[in-house]
């Protein structure tokens, strides 16, 4: 199957190693992806606050070079993901025509042929047939999925599975040969997007998870989304107290998890760019010692 | 399936505990009818509120499994679609306080509305004599926030509103405060805008909970999005999410793809960069989130641009001024 890749901003940022992983695991599984030429910026869940003409032409646009290579949209961001599906849903609910008068300057049309998929929803789908080229399974891995909101809600956007009780991410987990461990904050949200004006609170939200996590003897979280990722990593020393006895959690990509379980090469799953170091969980996970 | 399990949580102003009830199951019964068969059947205790049976008054807001819902409006099946065959358990709303059971208080919530200041004030044009008309297509940009029924679903499960109520509001209240802020006869739109931007409005993060539970499918989350674009449009560009939002259209127009590096000085000022900031930043060095030479060069000057950064700059108005 071949998809129009659309990595998002932050795959070719912070999350690199999201990208390499993503690309890794894909081409192992047969999935080609080719990356939109030109795209841009998904507006992020912000650009809608300050300009929302702008968010969706924008998408329009992204959505029209897709549509020009003939290929359905995958994309591993559920923020992305939910951006470009919910422009999607607004240009077939009557706003395609004055999108299409702008896009029709520099030579693009929307038709709504592409249609947008999410990683996760590839690989639940694919479970099945992938689980059988699980060549390290991770048996001693117990694996706290956090969904993040943009991978479920709004439902009518985000429609792959129930939002209140979804199981895609739990397929997997087991698919890898772990255990998927449930948390009370595996549909919450981990506080990324009001990092900046609701700090604390985005604080104690990524706490909650990384504690409640280590509370149920997880060693591991794990999210399909690299905006949760951020903040579930690269803010966690800020968010836990130590003195209080909070312990570190690793993060998990999604891509990453399926890419140790099939033995593809360590340096595609670009683990040395956590914050907090997954590689010993990891490494234990196949044989046992060392997971608590 | 012969029977149905609830456990309610249960509460008599004192103790709390959860009750377990069992009961004949009868295929198409909604969670309102089988909370009626409890209580008319087996305990008559059980308190919860409940009225029109028709999805129009708001009254019979529950939460089952964590989730609010119209119990009225709600068949057992579909839930049993969701959760499967077990148990299911019907709580109070969420972020309300408890007065008995699934009764929740709604006095202080109603004082918060007020910070919407809701009720139209028409522009001088309009007068007793002449009536207060609008376009069939002005009424149709504010008639989904008129469908809500004030039953609270939307700020049960706000993520935001759990973490704390004193500097946020439950989604309706944003969703009242746009509603008249959007009426195409209002004299004074951002009257109901500036109550919003005092108690949270940028402080609302997206985890599109209320969007996702109100049964009348109205969108609080899109409501907030609206009144910050009539805000920043009228002036209210300082603080960090003003700030925040615009490196993002920045960005979107300069190259198409955010600067991350720029993301922060952009956001809180370079000395909060440089100062509040900087272990996050040695920490991203450390772990080679980062490059150094990288984060310089993209401080220095930017993202190369997108291919065809000319048409996505036509397409998007580059006329806009940055606010």
């Amino acid at each position: 199957m071949k998809y129009a890749f659309f990595p998002g901003c932050v795959l070719h940022a912070a999350a690199k190693e999201a990208c390499v992983s993503t690309l890794a695991v894909a081409k192992h599984l047969g999935l080609e992806l080719v990356e939109i030429p030109g795209w841009s910026c998904c507006g992020a869940s912000h650009v809608q606050d300050v300009d929302p003409e702008a968010a969706l032409l924008a998408n329009a646009r992204n959505l029209a070079l897709a549509e020009k290579m003939g290929l359905p949209v995958l994309t591993a961001c559920s923020t992305c993901a939910l951006m470009l599906r919910q422009s999607r849903a607004r240009l077939l609910d009557g706003a395609m025509d004055a999108a299409n008068e702008r896009l029709a300057e520099i030579g693009l049309r929307f038709q709504g042929t592409s249609e947008v998929t999410h990683l996760l929803w590839v690989l639940a789908d694919t479970a099945d047939a992938w689980a059988s080229r699980v060549v390290r399974p991770l048996e001693h891995l117990r694996v706290a999925p956090f969904y993040g909101c943009h991978t479920v809600r709004p439902p009518e956007i985000m429609n792959y599975e129930s939002h209140l009780n979804p199981q895609s991410l739990e397929r997997i987990v087991r698919a890898c040969g772990a255990e998927p461990v449930a948390i009370p904050e595996r549909l919450r949200c981990c506080g990324f997007h009001a990092v900046f004006p609701a700090e604390q609170t985005a604080m104690r939200m990524t706490a909650a998870a990384v504690v409640s996590a280590a509370k149920a003897g997880a060693h591991c979280l794990l999210t399909p989304c690299p905006l949760c990722h951020m903040q579930l990593d690269m803010y966690q020393p800020d968010a836990l107290s130590p003195a209080c006895g909070d312990r570190p959690v690793p993060v998990l990509h999604l891509a990453q998890l399926v890419g140790e379980a099939l033995g593809l090469d360590k340096r595609d799953m670009a683990l040395s760019r956590h914050i907090v170091d997954a590689r010993p969980v990891l490494k234990a996970a196949t044989s046992g010692c060392g997971l608590s | 399936m012969d029977t149905l399990t609830f456990l309610i949580d249960r509460y008599d102003g004192v103790n709390s505990w959860r009750q377990r009830y069992e009961f004949p199951y009868r295929p198409g019964m909604t969670v309102l009818a089988s909370l009626i068969h409890i209580k008319e059947r087996i305990d008559p205790t059980l308190n919860f509120t409940a009225s029109c049976r028709s999805a129009i008054c708001g009254a019979c807001a529950v939460r089952v499994n964590g989730n609010a819902l119209l119990a009225c409006d709600t068949m057992v099946d579909d839930l049993l679609t969701v959760w499967g065959e077990g148990a299911l358990v019907v709580s109070p709303l969420g972020n309300a306080k408890v007065v008995s059971d699934l009764v929740v208080e709604w006095s202080e919530k109603i004082e918060r509305l007020r910070l919407a200041r809701p009720g139209l004030h028409a522009k001088p044009e309009f007068s007793a004599e002449k009536g207060c008309r609008q376009s069939p297509k002005d009424m149709q940009a504010v008639a989904r926030q008129w469908d809500c029924i004030l039953c609270g679903s939307c700020a049960s499960e706000c993520n935001k509103l759990t973490d704390s109520e004193k500097d946020f509001l439950e989604p309706f209240v944003f969703t009242h405060a746009a509603r008249y802020a959007g009426d195409s006869r209002s004299a004074d739109p951002l009257r109901h805008v500036e109550g919003m931007l005092e108690n949270g409005l940028w402080k609302c993060v997206h985890c599109m909970e209320c969007v996702s539970k109100c049964p009348k499918h109205i969108r609080p989350g899109e409501d907030i999005a609206a009144m910050r674009h009539m805000a920043v449009e009228a002036g209210h560009t300082e603080g960090p999410g003003p700030r925040h939002a615009e490196a993002f259209r920045t960005d979107l127009e300069k190259t198409g793809r955010l600067n991350e590096v720029k993301l922060v000085p952009r956001t809180e000022g370079m000395f909060s960069a440089a100062t509040k900031r900087l272990p996050f930043t040695m920490r991203m060095f450390a772990k080679g989130k980062l490059g150094v030479l990288e984060a310089a060069r993209l401080f220095v000057a930017d993202n190369a641009p997108v291919e065809n950064i000319d048409g996505l700059r036509k397409v998007i108005a580059p006329e806009r001024k940055e606010s």
